[in-house]
C-alpha cells in the first residue's frame, strides 16, 4: 500500500509537469487553432483569433473575446476527453463484475465513476468559462452540451443508487447494471458534433498543426496520470479502511 | 411417450405459453383491483390541469402548437413512471417476484412479460389522455390549424413507449429493491431516457406545428428513436437476469 501511495505521488508530480509544460506551449509555441464546426450549411473552419481586440456580438451584447479564452483548449478537452475514458473502464469493470462476481471488481468501477465525475466536473467548469468567453453565454442547449450534461446527471445518479441498496451484493450488481447503461450515453456524446449540427467544434481533423498537437498530447498524458494517481490513492484509501474494519472486528471478538 | 416423461416439466411448456402467462397474470390482476389505470388516468389529468394553470395567463395570441408536442410526452413520461413503480411494487409486496423466480419460467421471458403487460398498459392510458389533451389544448381558440396526420402522431407515442415501458421495466425492478422506491426510479429513469425523449419532442412537435418539411424531420428522428429504443431493450434484456439474480 505504501508502494501505491509512492506510485500515486510520483503520478501526480509528473502528470502536474506535464501539464504545466503544455501549458506554457499553449502559450509559447502553439500556433492559432482552427476549429471544425459542423452546422447545419455543412464544415466550417471557426477560427479563433489571437488578436486581444476581436469583438463579437452574441445574444445583443457585445463583449471582447480574449484571446486566452482558446488557451483552455489543452485542458478543457484531455479533461473531457479523459472522462469518457475513465468511465469506459468503469463499464468494462462493471461488465467483469457481473461476469465473475468479484467484490475487487465492483471497488474498481466505483473508484473509475468516482474519477470520471471529478475529471467531468473539471470539464463543466472549464466549458462554462470556454462558452462564456467564445459565446457569449454561460450555458446552450446545444447536442454536446446536453448530453453531457446528462452524462454528469447519470453519474450523480450512479451513487444515489448506490446509496439508497443496503445489501452489499445487490448494491454491486444494481450499480454495475446501471453503470453499463449509463455508459451508452459516452458514445452518443462523443459522436454527436460530428453527426448534427451543434455550436460546439471538432477538434481533430486532418491537417492539425504539430505546434498544436504536442502540446495537446502532453496535457491528455499528464491528465491522465493525475487521473490514474487520484484512483489509485482512492484504491489505498479503501484498503485501510477495510483492514481498519477488519482489526476492529477482531478486537471486538 | 418414453420420450415425453424423460423431458423435465418445464421444457414441455413454450417461451410463447410462459409470456402469456406473466401477461395474462398482470392483465387479470389489473382487470380485477383496477388499480394501476384509474391511478395513471387520474394522475394524467391532474397533469392536464397544471398545463391548464401553467398556460392560463398565456394570453390568446399564444400559439400552444409549438410546446404541445413537449406537453404531452411530458405527461406520458410522468404517467409512467407512476405505473412502473405501480407494477412492480405489486409483485414486490405479495412477494410475487420470488414466485416467478421460483417457477420454471425463463428469466428473459418474465422481463418481456412485465415489459409487453407495461407496454400495453401505457398505451391504453394514452389512448384515453391523447385525445383530451387535443381536446382541451389544440381544438379551440388557442391552436392555429396546421397539424400534420394523426397516425404519425400515434406512431411517435408508440415508439416512445417501446423504450419507456422496456427501460422502465429494468429500472423500477431495480428501483422497487431500494431504500427510496419512486425517488430512485426518477433519478434513474429521467436522464436515461432523456435522449430518447428528446428526439421524440422534435418529432412529435414537427407533426403537431405541421412544419414545412415535417415528413422528412419526422422520419429521421423517429429512426433515432428507434435505434435508441433497440439498443436500450437489448442491453436491458440482457441486463435483466442480473437484476433478478441480486
Amino acid at each position: 500500500m505504501k508502494r501505491q501511495i509512492q506510485v500515486a505521488v510520483v503520478l501526480i508530480v509528473l502528470g502536474g509537469l506535464l501539464t504545466t509544460a503544455a501549458f506554457f506551449m499553449s502559450f509559447y509555441t502553439a500556433s492559432v487553432q482552427r476549429f471544425g464546426t459542423y452546422t447545419a450549411e455543412g464544415h466550417v473552419d471557426t477560427v479563433f483569433d489571437i488578436a486581444p481586440s476581436s469583438e463579437q456580438v452574441a445574444g445583443g451584447v457585445t463583449y471582447g473575446r480574449p484571446w486566452l479564452a482558446q488557451k483552455i483548449f489543452y485542458f478543457h478537452v484531455p479533461v473531457a476527453l479523459a472522462s469518457f475514458l475513465v468511465f469506459t473502464i468503469a463499464a468494462i469493470f462493471a461488465v467483469m463484475f457481473l461476469i465473475k462476481k468479484k467484490k475487487s471488481y465492483d471497488t474498481r468501477s466505483r473508484l473509475a465513476v468516482e474519477t470520471s465525475l471529478i475529471f467531468t466536473l473539471a470539464t463543466m467548469i472549464t466549458g462554462i468559462l470556454w462558452t462564456r468567453a467564445s459565446w457569449g453565454v454561460w450555458w446552450e442547449w446545444e447536442p454536446r452540451l446536453t448530453t453531457y450534461f446528462i452524462l454528469m446527471i447519470l453519474m450523480v445518479a450512479y451513487f444515489v443508487l448506490r446509496n439508497s441498496v443496503s445489501d452489499e451484493e445487490r448494491r454491486a450488481t444494481y450499480a454495475a447494471v446501471f453503470c453499463i447503461i449509463a455508459w451508452i450515453d459516452v458514445p452518443i456524446s462523443f459522436m454527436i458534433t460530428r453527426l448534427i449540427p451543434s455550436s460546439h467544434p471538432v477538434v481533430f481533423q486532418p491537417g492539425m498543426d504539430v505546434t498544436n498537437l504536442v502540446p495537446f498530447i502532453a496535457a491528455m498524458i499528464g491528465m491522465l496520470g493525475v487521473g490514474y494517481a487520484v484512483y489509485m490513492l482512492r484504491a489505498a484509501e479503501e484498503n485501510a479502511e477495510e483492514r481498519l474494519d477488519m482489526i476492529r472486528e477482531k478486537l471486538e471478538a | 411417450m418414453q420420450d415425453e416423461r424423460a423431458l423435465p416439466v418445464s421444457r414441455k411448456i413454450s417461451s410463447w405459453r410462459q409470456f402469456k402467462a406473466i401477461l395474462r397474470k398482470d392483465i387479470v390482476m389489473e382487470l380485477r383491483t383496477k388499480e394501476m389505470l384509474t391511478s395513471m388516468g387520474l394522475y394524467a389529468i391532474l397533469v392536464l390541469l397544471i398545463y391548464y394553470v401553467a398556460l392560463s395567463q398565456a394570453g390568446q395570441g399564444f400559439d400552444v402548437t409549438r410546446i404541445a408536442g413537449g406537453l404531452l410526452l411530458l405527461a406520458i413520461v410522468f404517467t409512467s413512471m407512476l405505473g412502473l413503480n405501480r407494477s412492480l411494487v405489486h409483485e414486490q409486496d405479495q412477494g410475487c417476484l420470488e414466485a416467478l423466480l421460483l417457477s420454471p419460467i425463463d428469466r428473459p421471458i418474465i422481463f418481456f412479460g412485465k415489459a409487453v403487460g407495461n407496454l400495453i398498459f401505457l398505451l391504453l392510458v394514452q389512448v384515453f389522455v391523447v385525445p383530451l389533451f387535443y381536446f382541451i389544448f389544440l381544438s379551440g381558440g388557442m391552436a392555429t390549424e396546421h397539424t400534420g396526420p394523426w397516425w404519425m402522431v400515434a406512431l411517435a407515442l408508440i415508439v416512445t413507449s417501446i423504450g419507456i415501458a422496456g427501460v422502465g421495466t429494468l429500472l423500477a425492478t431495480m428501483s422497487v429493491n431500494t431504500k427510496g422506491k419512486d425517488f430512485i426510479l426518477a433519478v434513474l429513469f429521467i436522464p436515461i431516457m432523456f435522449p430518447l425523449l428528446l428526439v421524440a419532442v422534435a418529432a412529435l412537435s414537427a407533426v403537431i406545428t405541421g412544419d414545412p418539411e415535417y415528413v422528412r424531420i419526422f422520419w429521421t428522428m423517429l429512426g433515432a428513436a428507434a435505434v435508441y429504443d433497440v439498443i436500450m431493450i437489448s442491453a436491458a434484456f440482457a441486463l435483466y437476469e442480473f437484476i433478478l439474480g441480486a
